[in-house]
């Protein structure tokens, strides 16, 4: 395929690229992924962090896997003065499906949780390539089960529940609600995908365009498929479960929202996505950021088109758990 | 891996660097490269150029706080242009570490790509800037600055022009080609063939290139200074103004040209010198022909502007004949014979004169 130059990066978020270039990889490999693991390239919150100064109860579970699989830590955040009815997040972390770990991203969520009276239950599920297909989804199915059986206990509306994730965690969150849909699994009031990890073939004109580029380009990405799929990934057999692009039917799944930058990997398949699901009737809202990069509100929080990014995504749960 | 946790090290100074140099290479803008630097710093910064009256203030977090009260003097800050015209500012007391005194220089210098560029876009849109360098009794020590800021290099000429609503300044050698504009081309068209669509006219004398001038005004009344020097702007301006005294309307009860450079009036200029008191009995004869309707100064003017009687009949969408005998009777009303040419410069002065009477001094 002929590539043609990218769109490009927006002004303020092209220079703190520049700024921090030494500091990101476009690219990943097993060396790089061993380095990154035990080194702090990743911005994980203390417990003191997610406890903000006491508006939230910081707490740890441990339940069981599904079937024979090990137990799961789920991390739970509770509002401690509430100002309604409670509804709850389900959050799947990102990381490539390679990287992180249940507090990863979870910052964000506190922010919505606050504004909307939500629990935040964060998943600790196995990684890959240690762990390949299905054992990640599983355990993430495997929390979200426990999570709505035991609203009450929890204290949340199991009516108000959603699924959310970033990146490799927006693919897992995508997951769950193709898995909730078809396995009689709990009800969801939506599923929040930010620029979300969906296709493992890896071959849209965008995954083309920043190879070499950016953060988490075509090889990078290669490599966290291949760590999940083996050598099945790209192949005929993959399922929608490990990589929800591969999805023949997107009726009947919650609203979703969708962000991606217009300059990254995953521009293509979350647009895709997006189309597929209005052209089966469903409901969906997609933003597509101009010259944004992957995780570009991260890295650099304080730009305008990451302040305008976080902005639709709270406007859309406002229409969703107050409309 | 957030920009703004940067240890105070070397390094920090680099990526400060990197990160300016990366919004000036991406075009980014004042608001841009203002939260950059609060950013960065940690606490507001803020841009004003007293100038351009911008004023530019943005919060640690990135947001847009504007501030009307004055900087404080103690703060850490770094002119960003030669002139002091714009400062930067970052709203902390003391001494600026190597990371600040990076951050004010590299900062300072983005910005003030951004202002050179958009002040070269449109040099003399300020309007406060137009009307000193236009103003006689500016000391010329006063319009030199105004030039320089408004960047009309000494050596390159320029035009001053008079609208109702005020002065502006053009480059000498700007392009032709208007839209918009009423009036009748008389002089273009061969004897045989019919004018076709009405085009614009510059000018009471021979038919010259109109020029080029912004939206808003395409559709005003302009009076046009010679080509001068930027310190001569004043003169260029005095006779700017006359000549708009001589720009028509456009309209059926005020005919004629809507755009007039007083380099093409000649001696009719002088009849601006006129008092408006002064009891002209040509013009009393003209006022109380064409009160007799509408086809009387239609008839008069086409006549007057004509270079032949063909094409001004067909202007007016009349047949020869008919235009003939329009003429006939415009001249009893007026009370002298239009078709020798004695008779005809008597119109053109009376005509002139009317339109003065119409637009007297401002």
């Amino acid at each position: 395929m002929t590539t043609t130059l990218p769109p490009p990066f927006d002004p303020e978020l092209g220079a703190a690229l520049a700024a921090l270039a030494d500091l990101i990889p476009p690219s990943l490999d097993g060396d790089l992924l061993t380095a990154m693991r035990s080194g702090s390239a990743l911005a994980l919150p203390t417990e003191e962090e997610l406890r903000r100064g006491g508006s939230f109860q910081i707490e740890e579970r441990t339940v069981p896997g599904l079937g024979d699989a090990p137990d799961i830590t789920l991390l739970i955040c509770t509002p401690t003065a509430p100002t309604g009815t409670l509804g709850c997040i389900y959050h799947t972390h990102g990381g490539g499906m390679v990287l992180g770990d249940r507090r990863l991203g979870v910052v964000e969520m506190l922010d919505w949780a606050e504004q909307f009276n939500l629990v935040v239950v964060s998943v600790e599920y196995r990684l890959a390539p240690e762990t390949p297909h299905p054992g990640p989804i599983d355990d993430c199915y495997a929390g979200l089960l426990w999570t709505a059986e035991h609203a009450d206990e929890l204290g949340f509306d199991r009516s108000r529940m959603i699924v959310a994730g970033g990146s490799a965690g927006g693919g897992l969150a995508a997951a769950l609600a193709l898995r909730a849909r078809d396995q009689n699994g709990p009800d969801l009031l939506g599923q929040m995908l930010i620029y979300p990890m969906l296709d493992d073939r890896n071959d849209t004109p965008s995954a083309h365009q920043m190879a070499g580029l950016g953060i988490w380009d075509r090889n990078a990405n290669e490599f966290g498929w291949s760590a999940l799929l083996g050598d099945s990934r790209g192949g005929p057999d993959v399922s929608p479960y490990a990589a929800p692009a591969r999805a023949t039917d997107l009726a009947d799944l919650p609203p979703a929202f969708i962000d991606v930058g217009s300059a990254e990997t995953f521009r293509d398949e979350d647009v895709a996505y997006a189309s597929r699901i209005w052209q089966a009737g469903g409901r969906a809202e997609l933003h597509v950021w101009p010259g944004g990069f992957h995780g570009f509100d991260g890295l650099a929080p304080t730009a305008q088109l990451s302040h305008d990014a976080r902005e639709a995504r709270v406007r859309w749960l406002n229409r969703l758990f107050n409309g | 891996m957030r920009l703004a946790a940067l240890d105070a090290d070397a390094g920090a100074a680099l990526r400060v660097i990197a990160y300016f140099d990366g919004l000036a290479e991406n075009k980014a803008g004042l608001q841009a490269i203002v939260r950059g630097a609060a950013v960065l710093a940690g606490c507001p910064a803020r841009l004003d150029d007293r100038s351009r009256r911008v004023h530019v203030r943005v919060d640690p977090a990135g947001r847009a706080a504007p501030d009307p009260s004055a900087a404080d003097e103690s703060w850490m800050h770094t002119p960003v242009v030669p002139d002091a015209s714009a400062t930067l500012w970052l709203e902390r007391v003391g001494e600026p570490g190597p990371v600040e005194a990076m951050i004010l220089e590299r900062a300072a210098g983005a910005a003030r790509a951004v202002l050179d560029r958009t002040r070269g876009r449109a040099p003399s849109e300020d309007p406060a800037l137009v009307e000193l360098i236009v103003d006689a009794s500016a000391s010329p020590e006063v319009r030199r600055q105004a030039a320089t800021s408004m960047r009309l290099s000494e050596t390159d000429r320029f035009r001053a022009a008079a609208l109702p609503s005020g002065p502006q300044v053009f480059p000498a050698e700007a392009k032709p080609a208007m839209a918009g504009r009423t009036g009748i081309d008389l002089t273009a068209a061969p004897l045989d063939r019919p004018v076709s669509a009405a085009k614009p006219r510059v000018g009471i004398g021979p038919a010259v290139e109109p020029l080029d001038l912004p939206a808003p005004y395409a559709k005003a009344r302009v009076g046009i200074g010679p080509a001068v020097a930027p310190l001569d702007l004043p003169a260029s301006y005095a006779s700017a103004r006359i000549a708009l005294r001589f720009a028509a309307d456009g309209t059926a009860e005020d005919p004629g040209p809507m755009v007039v450079r007083h380099e093409d009036l000649g001696g009719l200029a002088l009849l601006a010198d006129l008092p408006e008191s002064a009891d002209v009995p040509d013009l009393r004869a003209l006022e109380h022909a064409t009160a007799a309707g509408p086809w009387v100064l239609s008839t008069l003017h086409a006549f007057a502007e004509a270079t032949s009687l063909r094409a001004a009949a067909t202007a007016l969408r009349l047949h020869h004949s008919s235009f003939q005998d329009r003429i006939t009777q415009a001249e009893h009303l007026l009370g002298w014979p239009i078709r020798d040419p004695h008779g005809r410069l008597r119109l053109q002065l009376a005509l002139a004169l009317r339109r003065l009477r119409r637009h007297p001094p401002a």
